[in-house]
């Protein structure tokens, strides 16, 4: 893991890496894309093969899938194969971006460069905790779920649950929202 | 359902940004200072929660997938603002740490999920709760994903008439990729979600709501 920033020189890279992505999404010739792709590649050389293979899971598998429906839909209605520079480099700017933006904030730390923001930050902290702790109780509920169960619980066996996990999950969320608030407010935020 | 970054070019992503950021200072003022403090979990944990439920992707036909929005359920408890707020958190946090979506996008599909989706749902809401509660309910949700999913796949299909060396994938493509999942699959489930997930609040009696 590349080493975190100040606030202040964190905040100098989000911005210099919002106007690279914004940048990069203005491109649309293959040549330049690659030039920019590898120009990306050598100033964040440092974990970008973990950085690749995340999305290599995400982002690449999404806009290869919808190129590949585009192709065999423009085979279909014009009767021949489309160009397919667009569409390489539609998949050459998506992973340059992605790979920007990874990039940004594995070497920022986004809560100290946000915080002379008071409310993004307070809105960041109460999601951000949100979202753990329902994907806590999500683990919680899945694994209660399978040790109820003689077999591996299908579709309709968590539908028969999700109105007790909704409420379990709410209940919780809105304690821990509170909780987090109080929490804040008691810290001057 | 979201844009990812490099689908669409400043053109649009920009302008995007100029209708929303103002929406977000004066929503975030109005509705998330501290003479809000009460209704701040309740939203937290609805945002949460879409954010849980935009996670779960429902296979359909054909290989692709597609998820429920969950933030309509904000725009008829508070303000369609407040769902506006919400989802572009929501979408801000996917963005950030998941990769899913974009920032060069965030503005778009901000507008297009957070806010016209939820306040044509909030319209039918308005419209048809005199008649049956349920029914404006499962209305809003069904309407407020079709309008969701229908203003995304205008703002791909505007890139394409751009350029379409930029966005190669036709109109026509995009329509029936999106939509199709949307109109079959999707709409239902987010419009039982809405039925399913107020009554719930209602019958635990969580406060604010």
């Amino acid at each position: 893991m590349a080493s975190r920033l100040d606030s202040s020189r964190g905040r100098a890279l989000l911005l210099g890496g919002g106007v690279a992505i914004f940048a990069v999404s203005a491109l649309q010739d293959l040549r330049t894309l690659a030039v920019a792709a590898l120009l990306a590649g050598v100033v964040f050389h440092r974990g970008a093969v973990r950085r690749l293979g995340r999305m290599a899971r995400s982002v690449v598998p999404a806009t290869a899938a919808l190129s590949l429906m585009s192709i065999a839909w423009l085979r279909v209605t014009d009767g021949h194969w489309p160009a397919l520079e667009p569409f390489a480099a539609l998949l050459v700017r998506v992973v340059t971006i992605s790979f920007v933006t990874l990039a940004v904030l594995e070497r920022v730390d986004l809560l100290r460069a946000l915080s002379p923001y008071a409310t993004l930050s307070r809105l960041l902290v109460v999601t951000l905790a949100q979202v753990h702790a329902l994907r806590l109780l999500l683990t919680e509920s899945r694994d209660g779920l399978r040790s109820r169960l003689p077999r591996r619980p299908g579709a309709l066996d968590v539908l028969r649950n999700a109105g007790g996990i909704t409420v379990a999950l709410f209940a919780l969320s809105t304690r821990n929202a509170r909780e987090i608030g109080e929490a804040m407010r008691s810290r001057g935020f | 359902m979201h844009i990812p970054d490099g689908f669409v070019s400043p053109i649009i992503t920009v302008p995007a940004y100029g209708v929303a950021a103002p929406l977000w200072l004066w929503a975030a003022r109005r509705y998330f200072g501290r003479a809000a403090a009460e209704a701040l979990p309740v939203i937290g944990s609805l945002t949460a929660l879409a954010f849980v439920l935009q996670t779960i992707m429902i296979p359909v036909p054909g290989g692709t997938s597609t998820h429920l929005v969950g933030v309509t359920l904000l725009a008829f408890l508070f303000h369609p603002l407040v769902a506006f707020v919400c989802e572009s958190l929501v979408l801000l946090v996917q963005a950030l740490f998941f990769g899913a979506g974009g920032i060069t996008v965030l503005g778009v599909n901000a507008l297009a999920m957070g806010l016209v989706g939820p306040a044509a749902g909030w319209l039918v809401y308005k419209a048809l709760r005199g008649v049956s509660e349920r029914a404006a309910l499962f209305g809003a949700g069904w309407v407020a994903m079709q309008t969701s999913t229908l203003a995304v796949a205008l703002v791909l299909g505007l890139q394409h008439h751009l350029s379409a060396a930029y966005f190669p994938v036709p109109f026509g493509a995009t329509l029936t990729a999106m939509m199709l999942p949307s109109l079959t699959v999707a709409g239902v489930v987010e419009g039982l979600y809405t039925v399913f997930a107020l009554a719930l609040l209602r019958r635990a009696k969580v406060h604010g709501v």
